[in-house]
């Protein structure tokens, strides 16, 4: 299944890691690896830090959008059954009540509306994300395995434009990395 | 952390705010005065409409009580530069007392069971609780409740400003637990007497927390404007920011839902259930024209600020923000209008200068008082020991 | 030593406040501590609660076999009481399946960051929980295998769901529930179950674990939109968990009978449920810390703050009971009068008053801080609202059901004893998953912990809100 696995750059390397001892050390080097101008580049963590995002100069995630579409569309949809279903497929008459009675129908508009806006906000966090992705190579990496504990790393990939192997190692150590190793692909 | 000596955390001597006592005095005055001349002739419909109005004012002041209540109760930092203002809101709930004086002289233009049950029997069997010596007693007893319980808070907070002790936000704290309990039993009690009782072969137990989330619902809208018009006019430019605006803007959005949530609940089960007791109060108000008002309740109560003020990025625009509040407090004063006065009018919406005469003389007196009470003070609690987290409030 | 405290967990000048996290934890000793438990060898303690819960599931499957053969006139309904055992314990159960993503979503929105010590163990509760509720109207309806003519599914008699019944709409309230907590709890332990992953000595373990954990490997881009879902599904989780149990509560309100049409059933039940879940939360959390040891992350302040919410609850509650005596008093209405007076008064008077003292008294306890933080008072007293809660569902169905408008229809609902096995062997099922949870996976968001430390904070050291332990206000500083 090609899009459970990684895009990959066509060079030998991945690209460089460097890993920081602290949310603080890797606060700074963000915003010095955004202001250096790298674009193909990710800090990994073993929680989300505060305020990153901006220090990496990421946009706004976009997910409110899709949510909010898909719970108004399960909301109308479930809305639509029910008058369908009650109105022409299997109209009874029950307690005296019409048979598009909307008041009896909102219970269940309500919840698909909240079912389909759940739906949307997991599995549109992991299309955005392209999860699952079992296979990484940054999981070759040794050090990497401390991602989900104590590690904080910057990652800048191969095929960034103004990637190098040599001048990105050396860069990642002038701005704090206490230990940098390259990832091959 | 900003200069709090800086100026700007008091109202300036000289400006419309400084004034706004006697410009309120003056506007209820004039209120009064046209409200006694057109009731001429109209005194069963000038009553009701002194009713909507004193009630929709009484239900801000309630809010603000509340606000206040809760924010000591969770011990919460975050919106201790806006409770003064919502203790000056509290504040005026003594001058109502006075304002409910014309409801008290005639309320037997307003409520059918006032000289006694005569052939109904469902009014006779509800007579120990329904007679007028009860009515007014009970109505004494949530005044005196009421204005001890903020008059009590508002001079204590006022006293902190002086000695900064820690010992009475402690005081506060521990009182504010029992002063909730009394809190929730007497407005559901002051709900079933003021609005419930007009009509009075009808009940619903959930009418209490229907009349307490249209308070929280004023009250938050009430803020947000008070808020802004402050900050338009140079006050307390530092001390209340975004974080402020959109977490009023967040409880606002949580209470009109709440209301909604409320309001359809009720409606819901009497529809369901179709027991025509109960039903006849709804069927009231979807008689002639007042269907057009409960839908345009349920649009613009629910449907309309639901979206508006979703957002974020409205949250956090005061002046934007401000538009949806001022939106809110008019449906907020529409929902009044709507539970007290299809009991005159029975075929639709009869708003007219009798209406616009009651809410300038009380919506008059209850600005002067609100003035009043905001030049007395300062403008936040000036030495509260947890005003520094609410400085530093960052809404993330 | 330097103690830390950070935000809403931050120093507070008037009282002070415990610090969340005790014992001088970093980054990776809370790793340790959470996953220690699943790493090391299983406790003999929880092999015994293990061996207790699975005999009571046992009984569980028992009573659902028996009553699949013989039907449901093995249990005590009959007329006029029509509803009984099985309709109580799946509101019962609905109800406390309502603390876990509460306490997830809604002091997420209200950035309590307390909640992220309780809030794992309290979602898996709500997912148990909801399981065994779904269990009572799938085995009460007689039919079973019919089941699933309760969804708009085409077939070939051409017959539809009924749209109008409160039935219906439970069945899809509770399953959307339950479905949208799972997704919840699920979502929110991928980090950790990446961080087991990692950590795991054998490759089976290893994938095992990386299968669920979906490859998460820690990326920033990842946590922003990650976040962002995590806040959008606290949002809608919210008002779900308010209308479930208002659903739940109309299966009652929408009918005319006389205790059970009441308006202000949905925000009374649902303060029921949010007070019963919290109680269990309670219990559970009282012995898993004490059997994992792990007082440092659930420390006293999270006991106290727990029971703050159950004098809420427990006080709406009682506030609810109160205003439907008068109400049903203020109606005239002669039936309504006739119920109320009967339920305090009557043949049940003991189940009714049973219920008034573990749900409206008990909690006035809690006004005092000794018995907010004393645990075998607390233990004690969540195990009592927890009864209290499952007679006040007992009450509100018996009660009103037992007395039918004609004298000639009145009777006295005594429960069988399949009815009580199958009650009893409920708490089996929840019990077994519980254990299960506990020895398997992450019981502490272990991701979400470490931001409520102080280090967490890239602005950290240099930040005010570094406190010294000893500033520490005296009456404030429990450890």
């Amino acid at each position: 299944m090609a899009f459970l696995s990684p895009q990959l750059p066509s060079t030998e390397e991945y690209g460089v890691l460097g890993e920081f001892d602290s949310p603080r050390s890797l606060y700074r080097a963000c915003s010095q690896v955004r202001d250096a101008g790298y674009s193909r580049w990710d800090a990994h963590t073993p929680f989300p830090i505060h305020g990153l995002e901006r220090a990496m100069g990421l946009r706004d995630s976009r997910l409110a959008w899709l949510v909010l579409a898909l719970g108004l569309g399960g909301a109308a949809s479930a809305m639509v059954l029910q008058w369908w279903i009650s109105v022409h497929a299997y109209p009874l008459v029950i307690s005296g009540k019409p048979f598009y009675s909307w008041q009896a129908f909102e219970p269940e508009t309500f919840e698909i509306g909240i079912l389909g806006g759940a739906l949307g906000a997991v599995f549109g966090m992991m299309a955005f994300n392209k999860l699952p992705m079992w296979y990484h190579p940054l999981f070759a990496s040794k050090r990497f395995q401390r991602v989900t504990d104590d590690g904080f790393f910057i990652s800048i990939e191969a095929w960034d434009p103004k990637f190098d192997v040599e001048g990105c190692q050396k860069f990642l150590r002038e701005i704090g990395a206490t230990h940098v190793e390259v990832v091959l692909r | 952390m900003p200069d709090l000596n800086q100026a700007g955390l008091t109202i300036t001597p000289g400006t419309w705010l400084y004034r706004l006592p006697w410009i309120g005095l003056g506007i209820g005055l004039a209120g009064m005065a046209g409200s006694a001349v057109l009731a001429q002739g109209h005194l069963q419909e000038f009553l009701h409409a002194w009713l909507v109005a004193f009630l929709f004012f009484l239900s801000i002041a309630l809010g603000g009580l509340f606000f206040v209540l809760v924010l000591f109760a969770t011990k919460a930092g975050w919106g201790v530069s806006i409770r003064r203002l919502a203790e000056n809101a509290m504040a005026t709930l003594p001058i109502f007392a006075l304002l409910f004086l014309p409801i008290a002289w005639g309320a037997g233009q307003l409520f059918s069971w006032w000289e006694g049950p005569g052939e109904d029997a469902l009014l006779a069997l509800k007579e120990p609780y329904l007679n007028a010596g009860f009515f007014l007693a009970r109505a004494a007893a949530y005044f005196i409740v009421w204005s001890a319980i903020a008059l009590w808070f508002a001079s204590r907070s006022a006293r902190q400003d002086d000695s900064g002790q820690h010992s009475i936000t402690r005081r506060l704290q521990a009182a504010s637990g029992p002063c909730l309990i009394l809190y929730a039993f007497t407005v559901t009690f002051a709900s079933i007497d003021w609005i419930m009782a007009l009509d009075p072969h009808w009940y619903s137990t959930m009418f209490g927390v229907y009349f307490f989330s249209g308070c929280l619902v004023g009250i938050f809208a009430f803020l947000v404007l008070v808020m802004g018009i402050l900050q338009e006019a140079g006050y307390v430019g530092q001390v209340i920011h975004k974080g402020h605006y959109h977490n009023l803007g967040m409880l606002l959005y949580a209470f009109m839902v709440f209301w909604a949530y409320i309001a359809f609940s009720q409606y819901f089960l009497i529809w369901y259930a179709n027991i025509p007791e109960e039903t006849i109060w709804y069927l009231h108000r979807m008689h002639g024209t007042w269907s057009n008002l409960s839908l345009i309740l349920a649009v613009g109560h629910f449907g309309v600020p639901f979206f508006f003020l979703m957002s974020r990025v409205i949250k956090e625009k005061p002046r934007l923000l401000m538009a949806g509040a001022a939106w809110m407090l008019l449906m907020h004063l529409a929902d009044i209008y709507w539970l007290v006065m299809p009991n005159v009018y029975a075929h639709g919406p009869h708003f007219g200068i009798l209406d616009v005469a009651a809410l300038a003389a009380v919506g008059g007196v209850f600005m002067g008082a609100f003035g009043w009470a905001l030049r007395r003070r300062a403008l936040i609690p000036v030495k509260d020991p947890r005003l520094p987290e609410s400085l530093q409030l960052d809404h993330a | 030593m330097t103690q830390t405290i950070e935000d809403n967990a931050r120093y507070d000048p008037v009282d002070g406040r415990a610090p969340l996290i005790l014992g001088g934890h970093d980054f990776k000793s809370l790793t340790e501590a959470v996953a220690r438990p699943l790493e090391s060898k299983t406790p003999p303690g929880w092999w015994v609660v293990f061996g207790i819960s699975l005999s009571l599931l046992t009984v569980f499957g028992i009573s659902i076999g028996w009553l699949f053969w013989e039907g449901t006139g093995i249990w005590g309904l009959n007329n006029p009481v029509g509803w009984g055992f099985a309709i109580v314990n799946f509101v019962f159960w609905v109800g406390i399946g309502h603390a876990g993503t509460l306490i997830s979503a809604i002091l997420f929105l209200f950035r309590q960051k307390w909640r992220t010590s309780i809030n794992r163990s309290a979602e898996a509760m709500t997912i148990f929980a909801v399981m065994c509720a779904l269990t009572f109207p799938g085995i009460h309806i007689g039919r079973p295998w019919v089941a699933y003519w309760m969804f708009p599914l085409p077939n070939q008699m051409g017959t539809w769901p009924n749209f109008r019944s409160p039935l219906l709409w439970d069945v899809f309230a509770v399953s959307v529930y339950g479905g949208v907590s799972f997704l919840f709890w699920y979502v929110g332990m991928i980090p950790d179950l990446a961080t087991i992953r990692d950590r795991a000595p054998t490759k089976l373990r290893r994938m095992i674990y990386g299968l669920f954990a979906l490859g998460w490997r820690g990326s920033m881009r990842h946590w922003q939109h990650y976040e962002k879902m995590y806040l959008l599904l606290a949002a809608m989780a919210t008002p779900l968990v308010l209308s479930v149990h208002s659903i739940v509560s109309m299966d009652f309100a929408v009918s005319q009978l006389p205790g059970w049409h009441t308006t202000i059933f949905p925000p009374y039940f649902v303060a029921g449920a949010v007070f019963s879940g919290f109680a269990m939360v309670m219990t559970l959390m009282l012995i898993t810390r004490s059997v994992f040891q792990m007082k440092h992350i659930v420390t006293t302040r999270h006991l106290d703050n727990m029971s703050k919410i159950m004098l809420v609850t427990g006080s709406i509650v009682g506030y609810a009971y109160a205003i439907e005596f008068f109400m049903a008093w203020f109606s005239g209405n002669p039936y309504e009068r006739f119920v109320f007076l009967n339920r305090a008064l009557g043949p049940y008077a003991w189940a009714y008053w049973i219920m008034v003292t573990c749900n409206v008294v008990s909690p006035q306890l809690f006004w005092f801080r000794k018995c907010r933080t004393s645990v075998p008072i607390l233990f004690v007293l969540s195990i009592v609202v927890n009864i209290g809660m499952w007679f006040e569902r007992y009450v509100i169905v018996v009660t009103s059901l037992h007395r039918d408008f004609l004298p000639s229809s009145w009777g006295y609902y005594v429960p069988s004893f399949w009815d009580i096995s199958t009650l009893i062997g409920s708490f089996g099922l929840f019990f077994t998953m519980f254990c299960l949870f506990v020895r398997f996976l992450p019981t502490v968001a272990t991701a979400e912990v470490k931001t409520v430390l102080p280090e967490a904070d890239p602005h950290f050291p240099g930040d005010e809100r570094v406190i010294e332990r000893s500033d520490l206000a005296p009456d404030g500083g429990i450890s």
